[in-house]
């Protein structure tokens, strides 16, 4: 059976991939900064949960290191939020570069530290969630410092593409939609259930031809 | 005349800045880092009779810019947010320093946002009132030509930052329309410069001679674009 690692697993989007993986059957390693308080993600039968702080760069190598089997798929899912946004005005310039150091920085680093594990497994898939708001040809106002946080994700997407490409690689960005989740918020388009099992779609169909690509949650193509 | 703020303005494109508004007599504002040991800006601004003047700021410094901006009581037609930094092509995958990343970003995203906020009164005074942020070429996602095995680097860090200037030029865009600024990202083509290397096809007077054209032709109906030195508008 296949093999995914999902960063960001407590809640939201991660939880209900990480349940819908282990539900086909797959091995999953579930990623949170807490496991103490992951009650749900710890009732899912079959999940092996495990504590990281994607920020912490030594964290993340030690955490590569304990683990020996290949990794099928990467789901760096974690991610962040500034609340309330700001614009230049009122900017907290720190809770920027922090963002950054989740949004972007982390997901860099976990596919460096489980290039490895991905090579020597069969799908070799890495998915980098990111946003439609990281759309740079997305012409609404606001949001800045989240949206440059994902344009950057995005940005690091397309020049992994072409670098990992010659070990077989794929790597993409998705949006996973405008979900109900502690971010998206209770009044958001879709469920996390609809979300999670378009992308899980998106990655059973993903080929050589996926990398270096922004999807969205139902495999449409969105505009860099 | 006009006038012109530049920053990074002790060498490369931003020297070429400086020298070809303060030979067009426009009044120029030309900021570095050292404008003490910033020798051919120096002898540049003693040919103007005063009109080019020399200022010292660190980019990465958000409240030194601010004080800058406090010391500077005249109309600015265009600012010009050239200062930025890339790492070695050898800095690739697999050899990222995770610290220097966050510095790059601090120089060539956070720098750029606190100049345009902090200059933003002096812009909205003048009559031209544009921003153009030097981006590149490389921070095009869409155009990602250096793609594959060979050149090894692949500038992540640098990369990265530009795609997130050009995310700020699309939402100052918004910000500052209300107070009629107009902001694009300019991409100057690769330019034989200490950043761009020796083997970069366009030499500094011909990259500037045509980005100082395309931003003479712009205004408000155009911000939030990006466009390259040839004036084509280039995909994000």
């Amino acid at each position: 059976m296949p093999t995914i690692l999902i960063t960001g697993a407590s809640r939201g989007i991660g939880l209900e991939s990480a349940r819908q993986y282990a539900a086909d059957g797959w091995t999953v390693l579930a990623c949170c900064r807490t496991p103490d308080t992951a009650s749900e993600l710890k009732a899912i039968g079959g999940v092996s949960v495990h504590a990281l702080d994607v920020t912490d760069i030594a964290a993340v190598d030690g955490f590569a290191r304990s683990v020996n089997q290949p990794i099928d798929v990467l789901m760096n899912n974690a991610g962040q939020n500034m609340r309330p946004p700001r614009g230049l005005g009122d900017m907290d310039y720190a809770a920027w570069s922090d963002l950054f150091a989740v949004n972007t920085l982390a997901p860099f680093k976990m596919i460096e530290a489980f290039q490895d594990h991905l090579r020597r497994s069969d799908r070799k898939i890495v998915l980098n969630v990111s946003s439609v708001m990281g759309s740079i040809a997305d012409t609404s106002g606001g949001h800045v410092a989240y949206r440059s946080t994902k344009a950057a994700l995005n940005m690091v997407t397309k020049v992994l593409a072409g670098d990992l490409a010659g070990d077989g690689i794929i790597v993409f960005s998705i949006h996973p939609g405008w979900v109900r989740t502690d971010m998206g918020g209770p009044s958001a388009a879709i469920s996390p259930e609809q979300s999670a099992a378009g992308m899980k779609k998106v990655v059973e169909s993903a080929g050589a031809g996926a990398s270096g690509r922004f999807f969205d949650w139902d495999g449409h193509t969105i505009a860099w | 005349m006009p006038s012109v703020f530049v920053t990074g303005a002790n060498r490369g494109l931003g020297l070429e800045f400086v020298r070809q508004y303060s030979a067009d007599g426009w009044r120029v504002f030309a900021a570095c880092r050292a404008p003490g040991s910033a020798d051919a800006l120096s002898a540049i601004a003693a040919e103007t009779d005063g009109r080019t003047t020399l200022h010292a700021i660190d980019v990465s410094d958000r409240a030194a810019v601010q004080r800058l901006a406090l010391t500077i009581d005249e109309p600015i037609d265009l600012l010009i947010n050239n200062a930025g930094q890339m790492e070695s092509w050898d800095e690739g995958f697999g050899r990222i320093d995770y610290a220097k990343w966050e510095d790059l970003l601090r120089t060539n995203l956070f720098g750029p946002a606190w100049v345009s906020h902090a200059f933003a009164s002096h812009i909205a005074k003048s009559d031209r009132r544009l921003i153009a942020m030097m981006t590149s070429g490389l921070g095009s996602i869409t155009d990602n030509r250096l793609g594959g095995r060979n050149p090894p680097g692949k500038l992540y860090l640098y990369r990265s930052s530009k795609a997130a200037l050009n995310m700020l030029v699309s939402k100052l865009s918004f910000d500052l329309k209300a107070r009629g600024i107009a902001v694009m990202a300019m991409g100057p083509g690769h330019v034989q410069t200490d950043m761009g290397g020796p083997t970069a096809k366009l030499m500094p007077p011909e990259s500037i001679t045509a980005v100082r054209k395309v931003l003479a032709d712009r205004s408000l109906e155009h911000t939030g674009r990006y466009f390259f030195y040839t004036g084509e508008e280039y995909p994000w």
